[in-house]
């Protein structure tokens, strides 16, 4: 379990407790916050659950593999050094704290 | 005493009612008929989809498997070998790459459904399965016109016919097995043909795919392109028939595509989350996992419900109401995590144009008959026959 929080591009943000193995973009989904589609179902195939690591969080998470950054040459937001798929991002007590911010668009 | 047997007519016809007192009662129910535990809600059938290393594919995941299957599909393999294949065609189905389909998709939808012009009375089988084929036979590359190998109706009728399972026994019997086989030698003879004149569709584009040196052996490439057909035309023909039964039974948001073409995404998604074709898939355990004060031992099989999961309470308030206005994200209808179904984008591409070309011929129509014949499956359901009057 861990409690992360996630910053829409309103500036709304919403914090949530995530069971172990779920990932970011099912925790945004399950909890009605927008900002994330999840088109493809969390497959990695579809970029539309493209989310930015805070900076102070950024080399803290396990990094994307080879097939996440491939996807995330299609996202529709601008695609920084923090960008992520939120649904190869899976909950894990390390992730306590974790702040995410979400972009204006996903397509 | 309450029992829950996925091979019964009873659940082929109707199965919210079981899922109901499942999920409240009985969230993690070992079915002596099936020899395989249920789960029912939402959270655990996504906890289940997120962890692949204990909720295996390998031995399969249709409910009732066929021979000689698992392992060698997408659908029935595990990372990373999953991933490897998953990698080599998963391009193709990108939304983007499919824009150049649009057209030819649209095409189709306005010749079969034009056929429907002045008719009063209709089975929308007949059109839906016509129109699924034809969108497979072009998105997938199988030889069409004066390059046909067969007719499109025996391409059609095999395809419908592999994914049944006998009615009484529940089984696959001769006939399905048959289908089945008769679909792996054509689809071998496709393969064939494009591996020597290689052209820009799919099945040549994963016949000759390479990532590293690595590419998909034989039997991965038929076994792949057998699924793909199967998965086409049973999963979105089944789609298909349960959207137009929907809009046929809740005449109000049939009006309101009709009026506003724009909202049928909306309907496409509730419809996948409220009765979507893909009820129930099978996974194996690698350890043993205990929920619900219940302990399932490392090498059970378990059937996750997604038709369950999807009108779980706890996830939508007021499940059992279609409601198209809903916008039901993180939805069961392609399943979820590594698995989700590889042809969302084209599913819901070719579903919103069918319908878009279908009202524009068929605006108001509505169910003949009350009581339907449900296909007999423990994986998928959908009606055999639906009659529409206008």
């Amino acid at each position: 379990m861990a409690n992360i929080t996630f910053v829409e591009a309103s500036g709304q943000s919403t914090s949530v407790n995530l069971a172990d193995g779920w990932n970011l973009m099912q925790g945004t989904i399950a909890n009605g916050i927008d900002g994330i589609l999840g088109e493809c179902g969390g497959s990695c195939a579809c970029a539309t659950c493209h989310c930015y690591v805070d900076e102070s969080w950024q080399d803290k998470l396990p990094a994307a593999s080879e097939s996440e950054l491939d996807m995330l040459d299609n996202v529709a937001a601008e695609r920084r050094p923090n960008s992520r798929l939120a649904c190869q991002i899976k909950a894990t007590a390390g992730l306590e704290g974790l702040i995410i911010h979400l972009p204006a668009t996903q397509e | 005493m309450f029992s829950f047997d996925p091979y019964s007519p009873a659940v082929d016809a109707d199965p919210f009612p079981y899922y109901k007192h499942l999920r409240d009662e009985a969230p993690c129910f070992w079915s002596p008929e099936a020899q395989m535990w249920v789960l029912t809600r939402y959270n655990d059938i996504v906890t289940a989809l997120n962890d692949w290393e204990t909720y295996s594919s390998a031995s399969g995941n249709l409910m009732t498997e066929l021979p000689g299957r698992a392992g060698a599909t997408l659908g029935s393999s595990d990372p990373p070998k999953h991933d490897r294949m998953r990698a080599l065609i998963q391009h193709a189905f990108m939304k983007r790459n499919l824009l150049a389909l649009e057209e030819p998709i649209r095409a189709i939808a306005q010749q079969v459904f034009g056929q429907l012009k002045g008719v009063k009375q209709f089975d929308f089988k007949e059109v839906s399965s016509q129109f699924t084929v034809k969108v497979l036979m072009a998105a997938l590359g199988l030889p069409m016109g004066d390059e046909a190998i067969v007719d499109e109706q025996t391409v059609r009728d095999n395809a419908v016919l592999m994914v049944q399972s006998d009615a009484r026994t529940r089984a696959k019997g001769p006939e399905h097995i048959a289908a089945y086989n008769w679909m792996q030698e054509y689809a071998s003879k496709v393969i064939e043909m494009r591996k020597a004149a290689p052209r820009n569709d799919l099945i040549s584009n994963f016949a000759l795919a390479e990532i590293d040196g690595d590419r998909l052996d034989d039997r991965e490439v038929l076994l792949t392109t057998t699924t793909l057909i199967m998965a086409g035309v049973e999963s979105m023909g089944g789609f298909m028939m349960m959207f137009a039964y929907n809009l046929a039974t809740f005449a109000d948001a049939r009006k309101t595509v009709v009026a506003n073409p724009e909202l049928l995404p909306d309907a496409i998604e509730e419809s996948l989350r409220f009765n979507t074709s893909a009820q129930r898939f099978r996974r194996r355990l690698m350890k043993d996992v205990t929920i619900h004060g219940q302990t399932m031992k490392a090498g059970d099989f378990v059937c996750l419900a997604y038709g369950s999961g999807n009108r779980d309470e706890r996830q939508y308030p007021n499940p059992d109401v279609y409601d198209i206005t809903r916008k039901p994200r993180g939805h069961l209808g392609f399943g979820g995590g590594v698995h989700a179904c590889l042809g969302t984008a084209i599913a819901r591409l070719a579903v919103k144009i069918a319908f878009d070309e279908f009202h524009k011929v068929v605006p108001e129509y509505h169910r003949v008959a009350d009581q339907l014949p449900w296909m007999p499956s423990s994986t998928f359901r959908s009606p055999l026959v639906l009659e529409l009057a206008v």
